[in-house]
């Protein structure tokens, strides 16, 4: 029963999105990877509005076939409660007439099985795909690390000739399944051959300082968060600011 | 033979619980436990992971990536920016996270200021460390509050850290954001460290923002902030918690966290992801539940007022009231003859089969009070009282 249940909501939750989506026509940023897709995400959510876009975000971490149509249609989990998925499943449909739906949609993608990055992209049709690194985090489903990627290849060859996929240049596995896009690639991380380069970071006592080398250009930015992740965050906020 | 361990003791909670454990009607308001079971939701994130057989293996040492970066998440709510590869640790409950830090901090003859009463643990985890525990009493006319020049003037060329509990066990207390900045600008001044145990933060009853040292960047390489999901999602058997800190102090906490378990549970930590990503609606439930007790609770000692007088707490799930009266010594031999709480807990228990603790376990202001847990349900409330006042009735 709790099975029929969750693949009718499946089902009725993917074609509302769809429909959704081609009423409102946003334009659609994901952001994939094992590691670090919430903070990036945040990052450009934050990126964009201060250039004073209309921008949404999925809430926490959404981004499995149930999560990702939530994200999309701005709606909370029901978890396992039936009562609260009935609000939401009403809820749901109110969507459809949303006033002031954004103009930019910034959303997590999760693979965690093989055939999740497939069934996602049945769902939207991202023009930007950010892939924050790849490890072996989530790796227990998959035969091996080249099935994995195959789930971001899978990403990368959606995107249409007049998309952009942003990439972490300090990975070799994205490093090469980037070749394979057929849109641009803008590459970022400390390797020296990105696009968006990290020059320096200096931890201060409240954040990092970060010296950043991108379209010829020096740029320091200042951050109050700690860590190389807030860093990669950091550099994607810089790039995706020129294409979205 | 056992020079490490002759000086400690079982922590006098668990000593109430054994004690209490082989009684059949005993009641325990003792042990800090909530009444509630794990939340559905925790527990069905734990299934999801036993079934995709990922709980079997260690995780890393620090503890499993996915729940550190939800908890660096978490505490970016709170206004708290710790890296979560190398600042936040998963734990074995909040004891073994300080107990990593004490190890990490301190040198065996240093000092550790403790503001007491608190909980018990503390002080044999000091005694394990080889410190000296030095009390500054929290004062009891003025709600259990913490004067922090007395704290200061504590302080010698042997104090190392400052080791304190917000809110407090066993008081309820909240230490006000003024106080804990003294405490900064203290710990500063004397090139200290402080270990802050913010494990009842969930449980606040009026509109007080919790302020946490942990949030004031230039200490954040002297303050190590631990927390546990035992309290707030109701997971005390799951073991696990979590401490951050600055990667200085964190890595070396690190090595001692590696050398006594490796790692915290790995189901525990799944459990504990289940806790931040869906637990919220459920503290919210647990905290309305637990106001209402404390209201029973303090409604019941108000009706044994010529017997008890207390504060009533702002947090946590503990109310210490202060025993009005001179209680015989009926239990000879038993090693507590000098202690009113004591007396009065051994007795109440071996008459009554009712477990409460005695104050005189949270440190020296603690003697003379008892600690009462309404965490636990509201029937076994009410009937301990009923036993209380049968028991009282009786003398």
């Amino acid at each position: 029963m709790k099975l029929i249940c969750r693949y009718l909501l499946k089902i009725y939750l993917k074609y509302l999105t769809k429909l959704v989506l081609f009423i409102h026509k946003p334009l659609i940023i994901v952001v994939a990877g094992s590691v670090n897709k919430y903070f990036v995400k945040e990052e450009i959510k934050r990126a964009l509005l201060a250039e004073g876009r209309l921008v949404r975000s999925s809430p926490k971490n959404f981004n499995t076939e149930i999560g990702l149509p939530l994200s999309v249609l701005y709606l909370p989990s029901g978890y396992n409660s039936y009562r609260r998925w009935h609000t939401i499943i009403f809820k749901a449909l109110k969507t459809i007439w949303q006033k002031n739906f954004p103009d930019i949609l910034v959303l997590e993608l999760g693979a965690s099985d093989p055939g999740d990055m497939n069934y996602l992209l049945t769902i939207i049709k991202p023009q930007m795909a950010v892939i924050t690194d790849l490890t072996q985090r989530y790796l227990e489903s998959f035969s091996d690390m080249n099935e994995l990627i195959e789930e971001y290849q899978n990403l990368i060859l959606s995107l249409p000739s007049s998309g952009v996929l942003v990439v972490n240049q300090d990975n070799n596995r994205l490093k090469d399944i980037a070749r394979n896009a057929k849109c641009k690639v803008v590459r970022f991380g400390f390797d020296e051959d990105s696009d968006c380069r990290i020059i320096s970071v200096e931890k201060q006592n409240k954040g990092q300082m970060i010296v950043l080398s991108y379209g010829r250009q020096e740029k320091k930015i200042v951050i109050n968060t700690f860590g190389q992740h807030h860093v990669y965050a950091a550099a994607v906020g810089t790039i995706i600011k020129d294409y979205a | 033979m056992f020079e490490r361990t002759k000086n400690l003791k079982l922590s006098t909670i668990k000593d109430i619980e054994l004690r209490a454990s082989r009684l059949p009607d005993a009641i325990s308001l003792a042990q800090g436990i909530p009444s509630f079971d794990t939340p559905a939701c925790i527990k069905r994130r734990v299934e999801k992971a036993l079934k995709r057989g990922v709980v079997a293996k260690y995780s890393l040492t620090p503890g499993l990536p996915e729940l550190r970066e939800l908890i660096e998440i978490s505490l970016a709510k709170e206004n708290m920016f710790y890296d979560w590869q190398k600042e936040i640790i998963v734990t074995a409950g909040s004891i073994e996270a300080m107990s990593s830090a004490l190890l990490a901090l301190t040198n065996p003859g240093d000092e550790v200021i403790v503001p007491e009463p608190t909980y018990t643990s503390y002080l044999e985890i000091i005694k394990l460390a080889g410190c000296q525990p030095i009390f500054v009493p929290l004062d009891e006319s003025l709600n259990w509050q913490l004067d922090p020049d007395k704290l200061e003037e504590k302080i010698t060329d042997k104090t190392k850290v400052i080791f304190f509990c917000d809110p407090n066990n066993p008081t309820g207390t909240i230490f006000s954001k003024e106080q804990l900045q003294k405490i900064g600008s203290i710990i500063e001044k004397y090139n200290l460290y402080a270990i802050a145990d913010e494990v009842y933060k969930d449980f606040v009853y009026d509109s007080r923002q919790l302020f946490s040292l942990a949030e004031i960047p230039e200490l954040r390489n002297r303050v190590v902030r631990v927390f546990s999901f035992s309290k707030a999602y109701a997971m005390t058997g799951w073991r696990v918690g979590y401490a951050h800190s600055d990667e200085s102090i964190i890595q070396e906490m690190l090595k001692v966290h590696d050398s006594l378990v490796t790692c915290a549970p790995v189901i525990s930590q799944y459990a504990a992801m289940g806790a931040l990503e869906m637990g919220d609606s459920e503290v919210k439930i647990f905290k309305e539940q637990f106001l209402k007790r404390r209201e029973l609770v303090c409604k019941k000692l108000d009706d044994l007022n010529s017997y008890f007088t207390y504060i009533k707490p702002d947090s946590s799930y503990f109310v210490f009231p202060r025993l009005k009266f001179a209680f015989p010594n009926k239990n000879k031999n038993d090693g507590h003859e000098k202690s009113l709480s004591w007396r009065f807990v051994l007795d109440l228990l071996k008459e009554k089969q009712v477990a409460l603790v005695p104050g005189a376990a949270f440190g020296p202001s603690g003697e003379g009070h008892v600690r009462i847990n309404f965490g636990r349900n509201e029937k076994d409330i009410i009937e301990s009282f009923a036993r209380i006042d049968k028991y009282l009735q009786d003398l």
